[in-house]
């Protein structure tokens, strides 16, 4: 096995919080409110639907394949050769998307509050420190994780307590003025952001507490639900419901918080907070990318294939991407189907070939 | 060996790292910025706008409160003005002129001068929300004249007129609208947005005319993103009781059947509904007020211990305020027709379908809604007197 370390179900649960609201918190609100309007708080719940099927394939697929990952079984699955293509349109895929995550955040920085810094050295950075966390092994960022993401959550819930005194709840009306429509529209989003749960099929075979391994993912998994619907409300309760108006809804938020006239301009203490939370997210798929890699190679180490993959992951964020609105319309209008024909729709496929491979093969041995 | 290496190279890497640290070579210190306090912006006599900053001067504030304390009046700001196309082109003209960068962190207050806001504020707006230094909580004003004219001011007892403003602003006697606020009402369902309205108080005989104050007159109305009119401060108070945001008032009236005098109460806790009705296809607004105060001063010889009277007293003051609505209705819905009141929004919030089919006539439907008023008034406490002060208690009526 490539990787002698161990996680906890909980540090797993901390991992793929940070791994889903890492990025989607910033910008996705804003496109999820281009059609959901005032219904905008709706959208995540349904989104987390992608979240549930992502999880519930991924276990089905752990049960039949223990301590595999998909890159190791899509090979038993398929067969050899159909098998590594497969493996490797999960990498192409994973790593266009962390590509693009870190561009996300770079745009967010430079655009918000280091105007000066070249893209570059922001996106460089950041992989930089991925890929010597990667290096580390899981149990590193899983530890990362555990200390990071509760100081995230706190500044969060911090955050929202200070907005809600300049909320009027009169902006929620008329909830589902034209049908469920607006809101399942605003759903594709983050819907590709919440089929990232497939990440756990990377974490699994590593876990310590297998038995709680189920209940840390729901946990996972309604938190960061809570955590889109409570943005999404306090957004629309602030802004109405233009927020599509605003480039980064969360953060003109908290640009508007005072408190008795001294406690203001607390955004950048925020934005430092979700620095290091996307951190964590950018190991947690750049750790998966570089297991997968020295997986689907049959190398004795993962280490070796960390650098390498860093740095095409630096070229990717600026490949295709000549601005933030061109990634914009492909976070809307690409990067959800995308994401989700590879962390739903195929797991599921692979889910019901392998069931059909079983029961075919146990009905040989009885006969 | 091979062990030695290992260890130069871990101090280089060291000493790499730490070169990171110093993080000097582009510093942006406080003495190297000009902070913004307060930017006014004028139309041109051609076609683009002047755009005014009014900028703090630390070196001012460093010397005075180290010598004499002169108090207000002493100049700690400066004022630079430039024309532009808008307001990104006039900043680039008006950095020629300052040593400083100019840097938008700390500006509390927006002034639109009268001619500019006429012709339409929209395309400025753009600059202040796009950019990302201007802050969403800043105070949003319209000037009677010249908006420059509010930053070149010292009023005496603030330290520069922007902070003068914004405190006037949070005294809430007017309007009190965030950058935000404007924002959502240009791009609501109304159509219709308000500010309030500055005016110049002329400085007193002898003074320089740079000692004026600005003072809120009354609301600016905003159509579409233009400027229309504006409304008295008294006719404000009844659009802010029409909006929910009423908090302080101050209602003086006489009493129907008193025989001189008039009855002040401070009303200070108010539950105000406002709810859209469709009833047999006409559009009305109930408006129901319940608000309480207590009675500050009492100029006619009633005596507020008698309940009788009392009730005769809230009825006077229920009076008053539904005069105020009616004559903010009067003024905004009937003459000018701008939807400030935000009933747009309440219909789409009440009644999303009904709405819909009206929408793109909303400004033929608007002055024809009936507003229906409830008001209950409670005078709670008669302060510290009982009956009518300094006058024989035999010429007090009791009943």
């Amino acid at each position: 096995m490539l990787e002698k370390g161990k996680i906890s179900s909980a540090q797993m649960a901390f991992m793929l919080f940070a791994a889903v609201v890492g990025t989607v918190i910033l910008s996705i609100p804003a496109i999820s409110g281009t059609y959901a309007k005032n219904d905008v708080w709706i959208s995540p719940i349904w989104a987390s639907f992608a979240g549930l099927i992502a999880i519930m394939t991924a276990y089905k697929l752990q049960s039949f394949y223990p301590k595999l990952t998909i890159i190791q079984y899509a090979a038993r699955i398929l067969g050899p050769f159909p098998g590594k293509l497969l493996g490797l349109a999960y990498l192409l895929f994973y790593i266009v998307m962390n590509g693009h995550g870190v561009r996300i955040y770079a745009d967010f920085i430079v655009g918000t509050t280091l105007p000066r810094t070249p893209l570059i050295i922001l996106v460089a950075t950041m992989i930089l420190l991925c890929t010597l966390a990667v290096r580390g092994g899981i149990e590193g960022i899983g530890r990362a994780a555990q200390i990071i993401v509760p100081g995230y959550m706190i500044a969060f819930i911090a955050l929202i307590l200070l907005i809600l005194p300049n909320c009027n709840a009169e902006h929620l009306f008329p909830i589902l003025e034209h049908g469920l429509t607006p809101s399942l529209q605003g759903s594709i989003p983050p819907q590709g952001w919440f089929a990232e749960f497939f990440l756990i099929s990377f974490l699994l075979p590593f876990l310590s507490d297998k038995k709680k391994a189920k209940k840390w993912s729901w946990v996972a998994l309604i938190t960061t639900t809570l955590t889109l619907v409570v943005t999404n409300l306090v957004i629309l309760c602030l802004f109405g419901r233009n927020i599509s108006s605003y480039t980064y809804p969360l953060l003109t938020a908290t640009r508007y918080i005072s408190l008795a006239d001294f406690f203001e301009n607390v955004e950048s203490v925020i934005t430092a907070i979700w620095v290091i939370g996307n951190f964590v997210k950018f190991s947690v798929v750049h750790y998966a990318l570089v297991l997968g890699t020295a997986q689907w190679l049959n190398l004795s180490d993962y280490r070796p294939v960390a650098w390498p993959i860093g740095i095409l992951t630096i070229i990717i964020s600026f490949w295709s991407m000549p601005s933030q609105m061109a990634l914009s319309h492909y976070t809307t209008f690409v990067f959800p189907f995308y994401s989700l024909l590879f962390q739903t729709l195929i797991p599921a496929l692979l889910l019901l070939i392998a069931y059909i491979r079983m029961r075919d093969s146990k009905g040989d041995h009885s006969s | 060996m091979k062990h030695k290496a290992l260890i130069v190279g871990r101090i280089a890497a060291l000493l790499g790292i730490l070169q990171m640290l110093c993080g000097c070579w582009d510093r942006t210190e406080i003495n190297d910025m000009a902070l913004v306090t307060a930017a006014a912006i004028d139309k041109d006599e051609r076609d683009g706008i002047e755009l005014s900053l009014q900028v703090f001067m630390p070196r001012a504030l460093g010397s005075n409160s180290g010598g004499s304390q002169g108090g207000g009046g002493q100049k700690l700001t400066l004022v630079r003005s430039s024309r532009g196309q808008n307001i990104a082109d006039a900043v680039s003209k008006i950095q020629t002129k300052l040593p400083r960068k100019v840097f938008w962190g700390h500006c509390k207050v927006f002034v639109l001068g009268e001619e500019f806001a006429r012709k339409g504020v929209r395309e400025e707006m753009d600059f202040l929300a796009r950019h990302p230094q201007p802050r969403e909580r800043a105070y949003m004003f319209v000037s009677k004249g010249k908006a420059i004219e509010t930053l070149n001011l010292l009023p005496p007892l603030e330290r520069y007129s922007a902070d003068m403003m914004r405190k006037l602003s949070e005294l809430k006697i007017g309007l009190k609208v965030t950058m935000k606020d404007f924002i959502i009402m240009l791009g609501g369902d109304s159509k219709a947005a308000a500010l309030p309205m500055l005016d110049i108080l002329p400085p007193e005989e002898g003074e320089q005319p740079s000692q004026g104050v600005p003072y809120i007159a009354g609301t600016a109305v905003f159509k579409e993103d233009k400027l229309i009119g504006d409304i008295t401060l008294q006719t404000t108070r009844g659009v802010l009781w029409l909006t929910k945001k009423m908090e302080k008032a101050t209602i003086t009236v006489r009493p129907k059947d008193a025989k001189s005098g008039f009855i002040t109460i401070n009303p200070n806790h108010h539950v105000i509904h406002q709810t859209p009705r469709i009833v047999n296809g006409k559009w009305q607004v109930l408006l129901s007020i319940q608000t309480s105060g207590d009675l500050v001063q009492n100029g006619t010889n009633w005596d507020p211990m008698n309940l009788d009277l009392l009730h005769a007293m809230e009825a006077a003051v229920q009076d008053s305020i539904k005069d105020k609505i009616e004559l903010a209705l009067d003024e905004v819905q009937k003459t000018m027709k701008a939807d400030i009141l935000g009933f747009a929004e309440d219909f789409h919030r009440s009644y999303p379908r009904q709405w819909g089919r009206v929408k793109n006539r909303w400004d033929e439907v608007y002055p024809t809604i009936q507003v229906k008023t409830d008001i209950h008034v409670n005078i709670r406490r008669p302060g510290l007197s009982t009956v009518p002060v300094a006058i024989p208690e035999d010429e007090v009526k009791k009943k």
